[in-house]
């Protein structure tokens, strides 16, 4: 049984009076446990949405998210408490998640006292201290302040916040964007050895597909507030269906030398998720759209070994 | 003006630039600049050489702190005044150095011959003017000619087709454009009085990957047509490797590596840094278990690391490293500021 599943899952925002910007727009997500799933897409695929729909940061327009088999969106308050010690957020900007008042000791000591997982103040900075030292922070640094640090360390403080409950659960929203390169390996690193160790299971949002490549088991493409593509990693990248998928693989730039392809290139930008029209969304922007994209909507079709694909190509 | 006698006023301009030869567009020698702060003075930018020639395209790479974006505002002489200094060094543009230049010579340069493109689209063009606006007040200011209104209104019309924009939404604001249609617009403002010089800092950095190889190809195709110089500042080694023809990697204020895209991606010597930022990246067509970040942090600017300053984090520390500075080496313009390659040379 997966750690995590939801059903058919959509959030639209209203947006004045009638019309709905449709962010998540029924998605199906299993994530077993000790695994990672990657969710890719560009700005405003709702895969951020979906993140904090997933942690109940934000309340669902319909659907359903099974956590280890209750669902969460209809258990009671107490209940829910209780499950979401099991499941953590680490965000994308390490700058401005953080509260710049309170010292690494506070930060860290934070979901501990608001969770009353320590007995007394000296558990607590026991508890601390070895926070600060799985997450690679020098002891030294106890007292300090946000800013007074780089953006790697303070993202090994959001990252210490987000294992203080040993959670079996973790959203990584773009964890590493923020970051430089050396930094960011470094991070990548510490995410998987903590996966080893702890047995977490991730669900990693990112717009940066060699980054997914690299942490995930399991990639879902999202465009528009739905998933166009699932498969395993190697799979995805292997063989990739959707044209949006290939697009957006061709669309890297790769560290070899050489000119950008023009031939892939896709047209035009991310259409408008505010009521969009029945079918594909990806329709207008792709290179083999045929008539019936823009007429019916594409359902996921699995292509065999849980390889899916929602695309009028492959018969959806 | 019709298409074909603009055309040709561009190949006469392009025909001009060239008769100039020899004078490469951008020389910079020696280049130093700091920030004057209250607790001490941070060396942003030490001892920087680099040349750029008729319609090249340089590449300068490095992380958060490298002193990119200060040698790029050194360039265009648009260090905050307060605190921003040049305590040595010369840009020659054209030969003609700019740090001996009035301000109001300044002001004419910036715009008509280097011009700049800004990492974040969303907080370059002002809210509160059209885009169209924008466009045509560069075109006013460096209006030496004297052209009519009406001319310089038809070159806004222009510009904007260019940049693969409907010249029928000049009258809106940028709000109303998404990330990669106001970097479009960006761009044409930079372009509009046909800079030989384009400083392009993280011009992509800001937006989607479909998006950023769209506006990568715009730039290659506009930088052809029109012979632009390009200094393309950037920390991602994937859009260096499409764009630049040399590449210059920074690291705490010195370029610690120079050479063709040839030396930087296929050479076989480079600098430690260098290899450690490659084995750093993510490869989407390599199967890596883990990555090899490069250990410790980017030195504090204000406290540079004696020797070589690199030599904390580098994994082939010698003694030598520790004090006084690092080798230069050069071998057919390809330049590496390392010690390992004294021994190698034998000096």
């Amino acid at each position: 049984m997966p750690l995590l599943r939801t059903v058919n899952l959509k959030k639209y925002f209203r947006i004045g009076k009638s019309r709905f910007l449709h962010a998540v727009d029924g998605v199906n997500v299993e994530v077993g446990a000790g695994s990672t799933l990657g969710v890719v897409g560009e700005s405003g695929c709702g895969k951020s949405t979906l993140g904090r729909l997933v942690m109940g940061l934000l309340p669902a327009t319909s659907g359903e998210i099974f956590y280890d088999g209750v669902d969460i969106l209809r258990c009671t308050r107490a209940e829910l408490a209780q499950r979401r010690r099991k499941m953590q957020i680490i965000f994308q900007d390490p700058y401005s998640s953080l509260n710049p008042r309170m010292s690494v000791f506070e930060l860290i000591s934070e979901p501990l006292v608001m969770n009353k997982a320590c007995a007394n103040k000296k558990e607590q900075l026991t508890r601390v201290m070895e926070l600060m030292e799985t997450v690679g922070l020098a002891e030294r640094f106890i007292n300090s302040y946000p800013h007074e640090m780089d953006g790697g360390r303070r993202q090994r403080i959001g990252v210490a916040r987000a294992i203080a409950l040993r959670p079996e659960f973790i959203v990584c929203d773009e964890p590493v964007s923020a970051l430089d390169v050396s930094i960011q390996a470094q991070i990548l690193n510490l995410l998987m050895d903590m996966q080893d160790e702890m047995k977490l299971t991730y669900m990693f949002i990112t717009h940066d597909l060699s980054v997914v490549k690299h942490i995930s088991d399991e990639i879902m493409v999202m465009y528009l507030g739905q998933c166009v593509e699932r498969a395993r990693s190697k799979e995805l990248f292997r063989n990739p269906l959707h044209p949006y998928t290939q697009a957006l693989l061709s669309a890297i730039p790769q560290p070899v030398l050489g000119k950008l392809r023009h031939d892939k290139l896709l047209r035009g930008e991310v259409t408008d998720p505010i009521d969009p029209e029945p079918g594909c969304r990806f329709a207008k922007r792709c290179n083999v759209m045929k008539p019936e994209c823009a007429e019916r909507d594409v359902a996921l079709q699995d292509m065999g070994s849980g390889h899916c694909v929602a695309c009028v190509l492959y018969g959806g | 003006m019709g298409d074909t006698a603009m055309e040709e006023k561009r190949m006469g301009q392009k025909r001009k630039k060239n008769l100039d030869g020899g004078v490469p567009v951008l020389d910079v020698r020696s280049l130093e600049a700091v920030y004057q702060m209250d607790d001490g003075v941070i060396r942003a930018v030490n001892d920087v050489s680099f040349t750029i020639a008729e319609g090249e395209t340089m590449g300068l790479v490095g992380e958060t702190g490298a002193g990119k974006t200060t040698t790029a505002f050194s360039i265009l002489r648009l260090l905050p005044e307060r605190t921003g200094r040049i305590p040595r060094g010369e840009i020659l543009y054209k030969g003609e150095n700019l740090l001996e230049k009035s301000a109001d010579e300044m002001r004419m340069i910036r715009g008509s011959c280097i011009s700049m493109i800004f990492q974040d689209p969303m907080t370059a063009l002002n809210p509160i003017l059209t885009v169209g606006d924008q466009i045509l007040e560069s075109l006013e200011i460096h209006n030496v000619e004297n052209r009519a209104e009406k001319e310089l209104k038809s070159r806004v019309d222009e510009l904007m087709s260019l940049v693969g924009i409907s010249p029928a939404r000049k009258g809106e604001y940028p709000h109303q454009f998404s990330g990669g249609m106001k970097q479009r617009i960006v761009i044409a403002i930079a372009l509009a009085c046909e800079p030989l010089l384009l400083i392009a800092d993280e011009p992509t950095t800001a937006l989607d990957v479909t998006i950023q190889a769209q506006v990568l190809v715009l730039m290659e195709e506009l930088k052809a047509r029109l012979g632009t110089s390009m200094i393309m500042i950037s920390h991602d080694l994937g859009v260096v490797a499409k764009t630049c023809d040399s590449v210059a990697i920074m690291y705490a204020g010195e370029i610690v590596e120079y050479g063709t895209a040839g030396d930087i991606f296929e050479g076989k010597v480079h600098h430690p840094y260098t290899i450690g930022l490659f084995q750093a990246i993510p490869r989407l067509d390599e199967d890596t278990l883990r990555l090899r970040p490069i250990s410790g942090l980017m030195p504090d600017p204000s406290n540079l690391p004696p020797g070589c300053r690199f030599h904390p984090r580098c994994p082939d520390c010698m003694d030598e490293c520790r004090d006084g500075k690092p080798y230069r080496y050069d071998r057919g313009g390809h330049k590496i500021l390392c010690n390992l390659f004294r021994k190698e040379e034998g000096v």
